[in-house]
């Protein structure tokens, strides 16, 4: 135990006096996480909340006018803009080309009682033979759009003003038969209307717990990154093995009562307790500081154990991954060349700078060879989908295996000397 | 098998891998207790690797290691503790301070506090160090450094000393220190073995000495009936002549 808590307080005292090393491992992750949770946040901004400007003439000033400018203004995604009727139509179009409005509708004048009349005909003469069919002059309601405007953009508006003619020619239909029924029937009748909608459609994110929050740059950025700072002891913990080794004093507590399995458990203890401060620390500025900045607060959930299981596998991972990188390398620069840019392909691979699902369908896959990936995996299961043990046991193990065979391959080249 | 060895070496070899010839050719000696033995050679003699063979550190090819009439290869835990090993590399850690390192050292060898106070209190004074304690060994000179590194290896005051080399590259003063210190040490009943490429120095050093040239050991005794039976003036003659 004494020769334990020797090589502990040696490693510690290596650590504190490294104050660069020191300074890379908390402050560089906390940079980081702060900049790409602002800067993601900004985009997922743009996502959510910035509209597209639409431009609307309602000349119509009748039912069938309001009724679309109302379903249009319902359609988070636009920003609308009446227009006054004085405004020339070549004015609307140059002001579209311009790129002040991604898309410009023009509700012809009349549109109204263009439609009640033909519907109405067209009853009439259903009921009455002596009534000529309506001679159909179709209104066109005119839609100008950006170069620019994506397809799925000119789809939803389409399709919100099909929808809101059909309701009203079906609205107008009903009334119009109502009308000739209550002249059929020697009973009074009164006007058909349909129950509102019979058939909705529901849409929600598939979460397990339907209290959580929906993911945003917070709950992505701090476990990501709190991955990548655990994993960035790679660096420090490699270097730091060969620096022992080229100054000598590796050999010398090989010859002393001192296991290497001893040695390398010293560092693990330590290095462990880096990564989980390091990972308190993202936690904190996740939940503290960013609501300050004006980012979303991090929700850690509740399950608290499984979040410690994640990150100890995470850090047990990285640090058998550091051995055996400090083992491999025969330099500290080829063991920190190496070890950084390890930990940077890891990251990119396993979605911390660019979340998986964003990833073709190819990387994807790929995606799922990183333990940096198994690890955002659990977390995500236990901050946005709210699962418990059931959902990070398997990541967890991929984890420790991981680290377990690192480590060996570490202790095994030790061996062969 | 003699109570008195401290050391016994038969038919030792080790070839590293790729290498095109052993580092260490079929050596066969034994050191007695008490002895202040000096293993000399140029540089790529095998004199490290021989070394580091007795140590543990590496392992041989082939052939029988005993010290302290235990087996090398499968008695090492038992050895460990009666040996101290100062390696020609300043072996200590340059970010912490001289005591720092030692508490560290001493506290691996497994003892208590006050024990290892006490050896610093008493090595201090002999090298001439003890201002230099809470000085990092970053900042020290290579002799100074050469000081601390002899200490940590002798806290657990072991029965048999290994010495790579312990005063190259040193001034005068730090040199003369750490001799005398060595003798004094032998002069208590600690064996050492020495290995160095300064013949002078081992001459005045060593009771018994070998010479080894590429692996091989061409011979083993006293340095002055050495010199003697081959007609020479001194060691350093001795063994340009073995070496041609």
């Amino acid at each position: 135990m004494r020769r334990f808590a020797a090589l502990l307080y040696k490693d510690f005292l290596l650590l504190v006096r490294d104050k660069a090393g020191l300074a890379l491992l908390y402050l560089m992750p906390l940079v980081l996480v702060a900049l790409m949770a602002y800067l993601q946040n900004d985009t997922f901004k743009a996502i959510l909340e910035n509209k597209l400007p639409v431009a609307v003439q309602n000349l119509d000033k009748g039912e069938v006018g309001d009724a679309i400018c109302k379903s249009l203004e319902k359609v988070q995604l636009f920003s609308i803009d009446q227009l006054a009727d004085s405004v020339p139509i070549k004015d609307v179009e140059r002001r579209v080309a311009n790129g002040d409005y991604q898309m410009a509708l023009i509700i012809p004048e009349g549109l109204s009682e263009q439609l009640q009349n033909c519907v109405a005909q067209s009853i009439q003469h259903t009921f009455n033979d002596s009534i000529p069919a309506p001679v159909i002059a179709s209104s066109k309601v005119t839609l100008l759009t950006d170069p620019t405007t994506k397809n799925s953009f000119m789809a939803t508006l389409s399709s919100s003003l099909n929808e809101q003619i059909t309701t009203m020619q079906t609205d107008l239909m009903l009334q119009e038969i109502s009308l000739q029924v209550a002249q059929l029937s020697p009973m009074p009748i009164g006007e058909i209307k349909l129950p509102g909608k019979v058939v909705e459609v529901e849409q929600r994110v598939a979460q397990l717990n339907t209290d959580r929050l929906i993911p945003n740059a917070t709950q992505h950025n701090v476990p990501a990154w709190g991955l990548f700072a655990i994993f960035f002891i790679v660096v420090s913990l490699a270097g730091n093995i060969i620096k022992e080794r080229e100054e000598g004093s590796f050999l010398r507590l090989l010859a002393m009562p001192c296991s290497f399995t001893l040695y390398l458990i010293s560092k693990v203890a330590v290095y462990l307790v880096i990564c989980l401060t390091q990972v308190l620390l993202m936690a904190a500025v996740g939940c503290w500081l960013f609501p300050l900045l004006g980012l979303p607060a991090l929700s850690l959930g509740t399950c608290w154990s499984g979040l410690l299981m994640v990150s100890v596998s995470a850090a047990l991972a990285a640090i058998g991954f550091g051995v055996a990188i400090g083992q491999l390398a025969r330099t500290s620069q080829q063991a920190s060349v190496f070890g950084a840019i390890s930990v940077v392909i890891m990251a990119a691979l396993g979605g911390v700078w660019i979340p998986q699902f964003v990833m073709p369908k190819f990387m994807q896959i790929v995606s799922m060879c990183s333990p940096m990936n198994w690890g955002l995996s659990a977390y995500y299961n236990l901050l946005l989908r709210g699962s418990g043990w059931e959902g990070i046991w398997w990541q967890c193990l991929l984890l420790l295996t991981f680290g377990a065979v690192c480590f060996f391959v570490g202790r095994g080249k030790e061996r062969r000397l | 098998m003699s109570k008195d060895l401290a050391i016994e070496i038969s038919h030792l070899f080790k070839t590293y891998r790729d290498a095109d010839r052993p580092a260490v050719n079929d050596l066969s000696l034994s050191v007695e207790q008490g002895d202040f033995f000096g293993l000399l050679g140029a540089n790529g003699a095998g004199k490290t690797t021989t070394l580091s063979i007795l140590c543990g550190l590496i392992k041989s090819s082939s052939g029988e290691v005993r010290l302290f009439d235990k087996d090398v290869n499968t008695q090492l835990k038992e050895i460990k503790p009666m040996i101290g090993v100062v390696p020609q590399e300043y072996a200590l850690y340059p970010e912490l301070t001289a005591l720092e390192n030692l508490q560290f050292f001493g506290g691996v060898y497994g003892l208590e506090k006050k024990q290892i106070a006490e050896q610093i209190e008493g090595m201090t004074d002999i090298l001439q160090v003890k201002d230099l304690l809470n000085k990092r060994i970053a900042r020290m000179s290579g002799g100074e450094k050469r000081r601390f590194n002899l200490m940590a290896g002798l806290l657990h005051r072991p029965k048999l000393l290994f010495l790579d080399e312990p005063t190259v590259g040193i001034d005068v003063k730090s040199q003369q220190i750490i001799i005398d210190f060595l003798r004094e040490l032998n002069r208590e009943g600690m064996t050492i073995i020495y290995t160095s490429h300064l013949m002078a120095e081992a001459e005045t050093l060593c009771n018994h000495v070998a010479v080894m040239v590429q692996g091989r050991k061409l011979c083993d005794g006293c340095p002055s009936a050495l010199v003697a039976e081959a007609g020479v003036a001194n060691l350093h003659e001795l063994c340009l002549n073995l070496m041609k």
